[in-house]
């Protein structure tokens, strides 16, 4: 990896109109620069279309994305990035980008800047398990994917070093994840908080059934795109050198970054950039004289040659300034198409182009990772709200018999706190000055009883694919440039609830072991009176579930063109030189976070673009 | 308690009387800020050295100024300064920490405006008053500045950095907090 700065080129409407690229991207987020990357270094030439504002790309633009998060309020996934009417980026339902229409919500985030969600992402890097690529033949629910763990193994390898994944290997093995001989993380392990420790010390061994199976309760890292202690080790897999962190995302090399600092913020923004983001990708560009960037260019057409199906352009709205829907239209051509704007912008854009695919799949099948939290308070201060959001969890639910009949899931110990349950550390001081009257020495000793012991455990449920959950368009959702917003379809099936049920009895277990108070309270309306969309009963008890940011399955890959969208190189069946990559394309997520993955199939995608290039 | 201070509490006693209990209104600037910084001290719970140290008094002092007026900052420093006062000429504590909690944080006029005086140097953030005039409903909380946000007292309070400022470095989020209770 090298630590060579480059820029990449901004480019004008003209010279794109002039031009005829080998691959046109849409999308500069982590998918789509890995296939700029991966292409321009066999020397093709790349345009990416971002709808994004582009300011990222500069450190005085990354910087004044800090200065946005602290001068927020409101300190929400998207806090960072300015909002941008012309390019809206669904915030947790905040700006009604999306148009839900349940009965469950999908609610969430994604961030449409240049560098795209990778920008906010917590940035866990798990692998998916070898049966989670077969789920609906061992155990009946969702769908199989057209390819094998062992298929997609060496384009992790690529996807781990491309974003610098810390971690150890050995611990994931003892979790059900398989490596080649001798293969380590290029980085090790993050330290586990003093709060990973304390819970680790009460329920370390602790054992308990789960549809007759006997499970442990042992705690482990989770691997994470976020630079830690270079892996000794993994020299042999770096041609003999060690592995040296990429350490900021922003062009102009100042000496900062690299390593994790315990800011504390890895959603939305890690000041240092010691977190991956695909700006790091698009920067190691060799060759960035063969990749064109056009910001504030917002996709809304695939132009198709009904004849023979091929795409032959990209129809795009230029606009100059993000508050006005004034714009110019333009026309993108190349050899190669590739939408990379994630799995609900993806298939918004080919519905929107009248390109619901032989299968009629586009948009159905989302998927999601809904998480049910619970929230409690340790009986002795563990220095709550230190460290990368999360460092350790349970991950011995991710695998077993029992996934016939509840899902498979994963539990994060979070180190922020209960933020994510709506009470952060602003909401308690606010209590106890406003209706505790709590004020000089006693306020102090306050905040640290309520908040420094706080302990949020959130559970990653999975969402098997449903063609029913999907994303489509209707001409009365539009933007203010006049582009459709994603109408969604979603719901949670029973075999998902279960796990919830499960999850919240689970977490009252570890709760009790750690001696701690729960707090965990689903209410069906806010402080406020408004009803939680996500609030329903199940079995006579009450829940509600947070989205997991995790979208995916709406162009799904398949064997056939009649049981998807795409092959397994991610190639559109009806569109022979068209790439859908992303999670859209992913047929199960399994109890993953979908970077990794997403990753590395833009990896392997990328060598089907060249061999189609070649012929 | 020395001569003088004596004699401004014995000013500020026989002004109270005579005025129908009303404070002075004369302070200058300088003294307003003067007991502002002792009011926030008393508030927060941070010394006067901690509070200057994050560059925000003035600031804060300004937006509290111009969201609740001249007048009604000045009435609320002198009740501060005058139970202050009377704290120290009879050498106790309790005077000061009962006033605050019955004259101020209690009092319909002042509890609001103190409670907001906390909440900006914890969290750098002012909340709407509806009794001051401004409409909570159409006005909404905003942080002072952006630079006021890493300073917010709130992450010291708790032993931490503020999330995404002033980082403690590689691996200290394993080490035992540095916060106890007492």
């Amino acid at each position: 990896m090298s630590q060579s700065q480059t820029t990449l080129k901004s480019v004008d409407c003209e010279t794109v109109s002039k031009t005829f690229y080998d691959v046109v991207i849409v999308g500069a987020g982590v998918a789509g620069s890995i296939v700029a990357k991966q292409l321009s270094e066999q020397g093709k030439t790349v345009l990416i279309l971002e709808a994004g504002t582009g300011k990222s790309l500069t450190l005085e633009g990354f910087q004044s994305h800090v200065e946005t998060f602290y001068g927020a309020v409101d300190k929400n996934p998207n806090a960072p990035y300015p909002l941008n009417p012309n390019a809206l980026s669904p915030t947790d339902g905040a700006n009604g980008y999306f148009e839900e229409k349940g009965p469950l919500p999908l609610s969430g985030s994604y961030t449409r800047v240049l560098g795209g969600t990778t920008m906010h992402w917590e940035g866990k890097t798990i692998r998916m398990l070898p049966e989670d690529f077969e789920l609906r033949t061992r155990y009946g629910h969702g769908l199989d994917w057209p390819i094998s763990y062992k298929d997609i193994q060496p384009y992790y390898r690529k996807a781990e070093y491309e974003i610098g994944v810390s971690g150890n290997t050995e611990e994931q093995k003892g979790l059900g994840v398989t490596f080649m001989d001798g293969y380590v993380l290029p980085m090790l392990e993050l330290p586990p908080s003093y709060l990973d420790q304390k819970v680790s010390e009460k329920i370390h061994g602790t054992t308990v059934e789960i549809e007759g199976e006997t499970i442990k309760l042992d705690l482990s890292t989770f691997p994470q795109g976020r630079n830690s202690i270079p892996n000794p080790d993994y020299k042999k897999y770096n041609d003999g050198d060690d592995f040296i962190p990429q350490g900021v995302g922003s062009v102009e090399p100042v000496e900062y970054g690299e390593r994790c600092q315990g800011n504390a913020n890895c959603v939305p923004i890690c000041p240092v950039q010691a977190k991956y983001d695909a700006r790091k990708t698009l920067n190691r560009i060799a060759f960035p004289e063969r990749v064109h960037i056009l910001p504030q260019a917002v996709a809304y057409k695939v132009e198709v040659d009904p004849a023979n199906g091929r795409v032959t352009a990209i129809h795009y709205k230029r606009y100059q300034d993000k508050n006005s829907p004034e714009h110019t239209l333009g026309i993108a051509k190349g050899t190669l198409f590739v939408l990379a704007t994630n799995a609900v912008e993806n298939a918004k854009l080919m519905l929107a182009s009248e390109l619901p695919s032989t299968s009629g799949l586009m948009g159905c099948h989302l998927m999601d990772h809904p998480f049910l939290l619970a929230w409690a308070l340790m009986p002795e201060v563990t220095g709550t709200m230190r460290g990368p959001l999360v460092t350790s969890g349970i991950s011995t639910f991710r695998k077993g018999a029992f996934r016939k009949k509840q899902s498979a899931f994963a539990v994060d110990i979070h180190n922020d706190g209960w933020g994510w349950s709506g009470t952060g550390a602003t909401d308690v001081v606010r209590d106890a000055v406003d209706n505790k009257h709590k004020y000089g020495a006693e306020l102090r000793q306050e905040l640290i009883s309520k908040i420094s012991r706080q302990l949020l455990l959130a559970f990653m449920c999975e969402l098997p694919a449903d063609p029913s959950n999907r994303v489509t368009i209707d001409a009365q959702y539009k933007d203010q440039l006049g582009n459709y917003r994603p109408v969604i379809h979603f719901d949670v099936a029973d075999y998902c609830k279960n796990t919830f049920a499960y999850a919240r009895k689970l977490s009252q277990t570890i709760f009790q072991r750690l001696g701690a108070e729960d707090h965990t309270k689903y209410d069906k309306r806010d402080q406020d009176g408004n009803l939680d969309p996500a609030y329903f009963e199940y079995q006579g008890e009450s829940y509600w579930f947070r989205g997991g940011n995790h979208f995916s399955g709406t162009h799904v890959m398949g064997t056939t063109k009649n049981n998807s969208v795409v092959d397994q190189n991610l190639r559109s069946w009806d569109h022979e030189n068209l790439y859908l990559v992303g999670a859209g394309s992913m047929p199960s997520i399994g109890s993953s976070n979908t970077t990794l993955t997403l990753a590395a199939l833009s990896f392997k995608s990328s060598e089907q673009m060249l061999r189609d290039l070649k012929s | 308690m020395n001569i003088q201070v004596w004699f401004r509490w014995l000013y500020a006693a026989l002004w109270r009387i005579f005025s129908g209990g009303q404070p002075i209104m004369n302070l200058d600037q300088s003294e307003m800020k003067e007991y502002f910084l002792d009011f926030s001290v008393a508030l927060t719970g941070f010394s006067k050295f901690n509070l200057l140290g994050t560059g925000q008094a003035d600031l804060y002092y300004s937006t509290i100024e111009q969201n609740i007026g001249n007048e009604l900052l000045q009435e609320l420093l002198q009740t501060f300064h005058n139970l202050d006062l009377k704290a120290k000429s009879a050498n106790d504590q309790s005077i000061l920490d009962k006033g605050i909690s019955f004259d101020i944080l209690d009092s319909k006029k002042f509890g609001a405006i103190a409670c907001n005086i906390i909440k900006l140097w914890y969290v750098a953030t002012w909340y709407p008053i509806p009794q001051t005039g401004q409409d909570s409903n159409s006005q909404k909380p905003f942080i002072v500045s952006p630079q006021a946000y890493p300073e917010g007292l709130l992450w010291s309070a708790i032993g931490v950095n503020p999330p995404a400022a002033k980082a403690p470095g590689y691996g200290t989020w394993s080490e035992k907090p540095s916060v106890t209770l007492s």
